[in-house]
């Protein structure tokens, strides 16, 4: 009897880990784990990059209308993960897709491209908010974000969780509501979680915050 | 007699075939005689069907060469004579065209040519065109890896953009996809920018 309700309570808490299990958004796969393995040579990877700056610009600086992020100084480990992940579908990019798949570069490319944009120069013009939320944006920062992304918004390379200071507001923004409606399918759950109350009035306020946050990563 | 006359031919025959295997392998000669019709000895067709060639870079130029002799771009007349010609020939052909000086194309509305430059410099951001300057630069200069389109004229750029589009020209995964992106309009924008740079 004993073991019988045992058993039963044992059958209950795996069924319940299964409905619970989220997708691993941080799972590795073949490509993934060997993009991260190969050396990224810088040269190699400015030239690779030639066919990424029609849309993301000379330099990484992405644009402020948020329709391209800045990709300058981001950690080579978020780039490889994000490129893989597009060209694997893991994260949906049809506008991206074609320039990322393996038609249009290597693995190794994509190790180059990382090497090469993680040490780009980040300048502080990047596109903000209207400024007139930021108590606000700080309060959600604080409360939601700063234990993964960092006081100063450096982001962890070793957690793929990417650098968010001199990002553009708008893309910010964009990509806030997208992860928090579950509609960007690699976003970790961990942030769904933390941002899935959140009104589009407070993912712009934490957004602008965030495009405030100096642009130096701390050393 | 006519064993005679026969061997006679035969005789002068040799000197002559051997004369034509040594033509075709020049270079020149073969710019001459089967490119200039089309392309201009100096590699700036006037025909404005027919893309100007001089100033190209010499690899990408080979390496179009080869892809018409592969059937991945496909023209009726072109795909015939290059079947035509030696590909021992192509790097010398490539080399001879990318060395002639370019001339300067005409735009012919201003209007639309500044509507294409706002394309080139900044693409399209809805539809996901990209900048064309970020890979054949922002005067259109090009390199082995992107073809120069400054100056090239507009029939043969709207031509090209549609046989992207639609799958004739199949040298380039990422041009397919910009011409699959582009508009009619954004297209002829384009050229008549493109032939001013």
């Amino acid at each position: 009897m004993v073991i019988r309700a045992f058993s039963a309570l044992l059958i209950a808490a795996l069924g319940c880990s299964l409905a619970m299990a989220e997708p691993q958004w941080n799972k590795p796969y073949p490509e993934l784990t060997e993009a991260l393995r190969l050396k990224g040579d810088r040269a190699r990877g400015e030239d690779a990059f030639v066919i990424c700056q029609g849309c993301h610009r000379v330099g990484a600086l992405g644009r402020a209308d948020g329709s391209y992020p800045r990709l300058a100084g981001q950690h080579a480990s978020v780039l490889i993960k994000q490129i893989a992940d597009v060209r694997s579908g893991r994260r949906s990019n049809p506008k991206m897709l074609p320039f990322a798949d393996h038609q249009a570069i290597s693995v190794q490319e994509i190790a180059d491209i990382a090497a090469y944009l993680t040490t780009l120069p980040v300048p502080p013009d990047n596109g903000r908010g209207r400024g007139n939320e930021l108590g606000r944006g700080e309060r959600l920062y604080v409360m939601d974000c700063a234990s993964c992304h960092g006081p100063r918004g450096e982001g962890d390379p070793q957690r793929y969780y990417p650098r968010v200071s001199g990002q553009h507001y708008r893309y910010l923004v964009r990509e806030g509501i997208l992860i928090r409606d579950g509609a960007r399918k690699n976003a970790n759950p961990d942030m769904v979680k933390a941002i899935r109350q959140y009104s589009d009035e407070d993912v712009a306020a934490v957004s602008d915050y965030i495009s405030r946050l100096p642009v130096d990563l701390p050393r | 007699m006519s064993a005679m006359m026969s061997l006679l031919r035969t005789l002068v025959g040799i000197p002559l075939s051997l004369s034509i295997c040594a033509f075709a392998a020049d270079a020149q000669e073969t710019v001459k005689t089967v490119c200039a019709a089309c392309h201009g000895v100096d590699g700036n067709s006037t025909d404005p069907r027919y893309p100007k060639l001089a100033g190209m870079d010499q690899e990408y130029l080979m390496r179009q060469l080869k892809a018409f002799a592969a059937g991945k771009r496909r023209e009726e007349t072109m795909s015939a004579i290059v079947a035509g010609i030696d590909p021992n020939d192509f790097s010398k052909l490539a080399g001879y065209y990318g060395k002639m000086k370019p001339t300067p194309g005409k735009v012919n509305d201003p209007g639309l040519a500044a509507k294409g430059k706002l394309l080139y410099d900044d693409g399209n951001t809805e539809s996901g065109v990209p900048s064309c300057a970020g890979c054949h630069q922002p005067d259109g200069q090009g390199n082995a890896r992107f073809p120069r389109l400054a100056g090239q004229h507009q029939a043969y750029v709207l031509k090209q953009l549609a046989d992207y589009k639609s799958g004739r020209r199949a040298t380039d995964p990422l041009m397919t996809t910009v011409g699959k992106r582009l508009t009619v309009d954004e297209a002829s924008a384009l050229a008549e920018y493109i032939a001013g740079l």
